[in-house]
């Protein structure tokens, strides 16, 4: 008896050591990475390894005791992730952050450096960007870093098979659609079962156009405006003429599908955001992919662009380097990473001052309508989706709605609208 | 006497002592905490103040709050009584089928367990192709039968959403309850069974009289292992149907709601992470409270077979 209990007592005890040692060899290791500073840049792109970490490389090439480690997190586990790292002190250098109140969460958990003063570059960015990343009373606590556009893509060689042109207003749009399906082809690619795609690509890039663009958005805001007003509802209705032309059974094709069936060239259109230029590269190439911005209501319209404001970059107060990541972030806020950034990930705009050439030829496109519109973001993204239920939920649940027919045009504006209620309280 | 008994005390306590601790700093104190939590507001992960019950007075009183959480939990009480009717009912007939001596029934046994071991996120992920509209092989060979005017959008549709869901969730735990079953059936006396035959019993006979009441109080076991798994269900959930439990919240259960509440941006349908506490609170009472009561259910059943 004694013998066993000599062995247990033995046993318990090399196994406490063992667990104290082995945390504490975590602990070394971290410190001990010689001279070389390693500063983690996180984000939520978790596609951009390979491009991030060549942007980075160059920037490495020109400090050469600073390591920029890139480590994104997938999009849907992001916010958990980073909301967690930074509670318990392990957040990274480097963030990637959501623009309004997304990001301003973050910063309210006292997380985040105010940059005001430490990036004087700042005040020469385009002033709606830094607003996205700034606090009531102006303080910045991002590097506006990329922004999206929203508009249809599309195939030449299916396009070019009926004789068809770019259409610029909506009626020719429907006309193409009209051919296209007679013609047999499927006509878009989209599906229903992911609904923020409804929202944020597909009424607030394509429904611009009829709702009134940014004038709009910022009278919703200002609670002039109220979501059931007829602009708002007209642009539903738009949303509403699409559905003849989805595939059978879009209400079971998720986001994944549908860059599928465009990117394979089983589709002629696809409604889609800036960012999925890489996507389609990988998928078929991008020879045969079309893009044109959203079609006006009337010929002679100024277009009411979609240029969401994407990506800011945020810098952890608490970091254990903060010289190291001062000399990062100035290269951040530079035009020559502006340039990487663009050549890299093409269909992500930076907001960087500067003169730049774009390499891609649908980032080219995209780019080319922005001088000759007025840009927007996103409908509800800004104040009307700081509380629950978010507008931005609301829209796309509406649309969801609308599409399996369990709500009219009318009646989808209203949903939103009653769900909004925080907001006019 | 009474000192070898403290002796044996003591003994025990150094086999619990290493367990109790890990369930103490792993599973009892982050419990507390999260109740703990669920009185607290605030921004960021940690909420800051203490507000009392107001977050629970919000979640049944604010139509914003009580209709994701009424919605979840009816998806929910769905969800266990499919699953439960899948796992139980086809289970224990697989169960007395591969527990019958015929060739291979050993394979059988094995190969009806292979899916329990998969990874929850692997079978929804396998489920959500297989069911594609698009590229999917099921509405494939359905049309190939003919039947192709049944095919609807199986996870797009809020009418059959919740129900596959189920049965994906079934048709990987339906070897547990198999595993469960078949040996209340091998714990039968061969005797008894042998003697039933004798008498001229038929299958069904020997079904009905002799393995059902003995095996009635591993359906207790099983019925409340379902309950547990179900209402603490999220994995599922967020392969096929996505956290926002798509479409139109049709295959949202109170685990997905909390994910969801807990620890996503506002944007994204978070309520910060008191209120997602709540939740949790909220789950752990109707965990709590559903086990007390289907044991109280099965025990009784079972005192009733024993007089």
């Amino acid at each position: 008896m004694e013998l066993v209990k000599k062995t247990i007592l033995t046993m318990l005890i090399l196994l406490l050591a063992g667990t104290m040692a082995f945390a504490g060899g975590q602990q070394g290791s971290s410190d001990g990475a010689g001279e070389k500073v390693k500063l983690v840049f996180t984000s939520w792109r978790t596609e951009d390894i390979d491009r991030m970490n060549r942007i980075n490389a160059e920037f490495t090439k020109q400090h050469p005791d600073i390591v920029i480690d890139f480590q994104p997190v997938k999009d849907t586990e992001y916010d958990a992730q980073l909301k967690q790292s930074l509670a318990a002190g392990v957040g990274a250098d480097i963030i990637f952050l959501r623009s309004y109140d997304s990001g301003y969460q973050i910063y309210k958990t006292d997380s985040l450096m105010e940059l005001n003063s430490m990036l004087p570059e700042l005040k020469d960015f385009p002033s709606a960007a830094v607003a996205a990343w700034a606090t009531p009373d102006k303080v910045s606590y991002a590097i506006p870093a990329a922004g999206v556009v929203h508009g249809v893509y599309y195939r030449k060689s299916i396009f070019d098979k009926y004789g068809l042109k770019v259409p610029a207003t909506w009626d020719e749009f429907m006309k193409v659609c009209e051919t296209l399906k007679t013609g047999g082809e499927t006509v878009f690619a989209q599906g229903t079962k992911d609904n923020w795609m409804l929202y944020e690509v597909m009424y607030s890039g394509l429904g611009a156009n009829f709702y009134g663009g940014e004038e709009a958005r910022q009278a919703l805001m200002s609670k002039e405006a109220r979501f059931t007003d007829a602009n708002f509802v007209l642009a539903m209705e738009k949303m509403k003429e699409l559905q003849p032309y989805f595939p059978e059974r879009f209400e079971g094709i998720d986001y994944v599908t549908m860059q599928q069936i465009f990117g394979t060239g089983n589709a002629a259109m696809f409604m889609g955001g800036s960012w999925e230029i890489g996507i389609f590269e990988d998928l078929g190439g991008l020879d045969d992919v079309g893009y044109f911005a959203p079609p006006l209501a009337n010929k002679g319209d100024t277009l009411q662009y979609c240029f969401h404001v994407d990506a800011g970059i945020g810098f952890n107060k608490n970091t254990k380097y903060p010289e190291e990541l001062k000399v990062y972030m100035k290269w951040l806020a530079s035009s020559e990473y502006a340039q990487l950034y663009m050549n890299e990930l093409p269909g992500f705009f930076s907001y960087t001052p500067g003169s730049y050439t774009l390499t891609n030829d649908l980032a080219k496109q995209m780019q080319s309508y922005v001088a000759k519109s007025v840009p927007t973001v996103r409908t509800v993204w800004e104040k009307l989706s700081a509380q629950a239920p978010s507008g931005n939920e609301l829209v796309g649940e509406a649309i969801q709605l609308m599409y399996a027919d369990k709500a009219t045009p009318e009646q989808a504006c209203a949903l939103v609208d009653d769900g909004l209620s925080w907001y006019y309280e | 006497m009474l000192q070898a008994q403290k002796k044996h005390a003591r003994f025990l306590f150094m086999f619990i002592f290493p367990a109790f601790i890990i369930y103490t700093v792993f599973m009892l104190l982050p419990i507390l905490n999260s109740m703990k939590y669920s009185l607290y507001s605030g921004d960021g992960l940690i909420p800051e103040n203490f507000v009392g019950l107001d977050n629970y007075v919000k979640l049944f009183t604010e139509e914003r709050y009580y209709s994701k959480f009424w919605n979840a939990f009816s998806n929910n009480i769905k969800f266990f009584l499919i699953v439960t009717f899948i796992q139980n009912i086809l289970g224990f007939f697989m169960a007395v089928f591969v527990t019958r001596s015929f060739k291979g029934n050993k394979f059988m046994r094995k190969l009806s367990f292979l899916p329990t071991t998969l990874s929850v996120l692997v079978v929804g992920f396998i489920f959500k192709l297989i069911l594609n509209p698009y590229y999917g092989v099921f509405d494939k060979v359905l049309e190939a039968l003919g039947l192709g005017k049944y095919i609807i959008p199986w996870l797009g549709d809020p009418r059959s959403a919740l129900i596959i869901v189920s049965i994906a969730v079934s048709w990987q735990f339906f070897g547990e309850s198999v595993l469960f079953y078949s040996s209340g059936i091998d714990g039968i006396d061969d005797s008894i069974l042998e003697a039933a035959r004798i008498d001229g019993a038929n299958i069904w006979h020997e079904i009905i009289h002799i393995i059902l009441p003995s095996v009635l109080p591993i359906v207790g076991i099983v019925t409340i292992l379902i309950f547990i798994g179900d209402f603490t269900q999220f994995d599922i959930v967020y392969a096929m149907t996505g956290y926002r439990g798509d479409p139109g919240y049709s295959t949202d259960l109170m685990g997905s709601l909390f994910y969801r509440t807990a620890f996503a941006t506002t944007e994204r349908g978070g309520w910060g992470t008191g209120m997602g506490a709540t939740v949790a609170t909220m789950m752990f009472i109707i965990v709590t409270v559903g086990v007390g009561i289907l044991l109280a259910f099965f025990n009784r059943k079972k005192e009733e077979m024993l007089k």
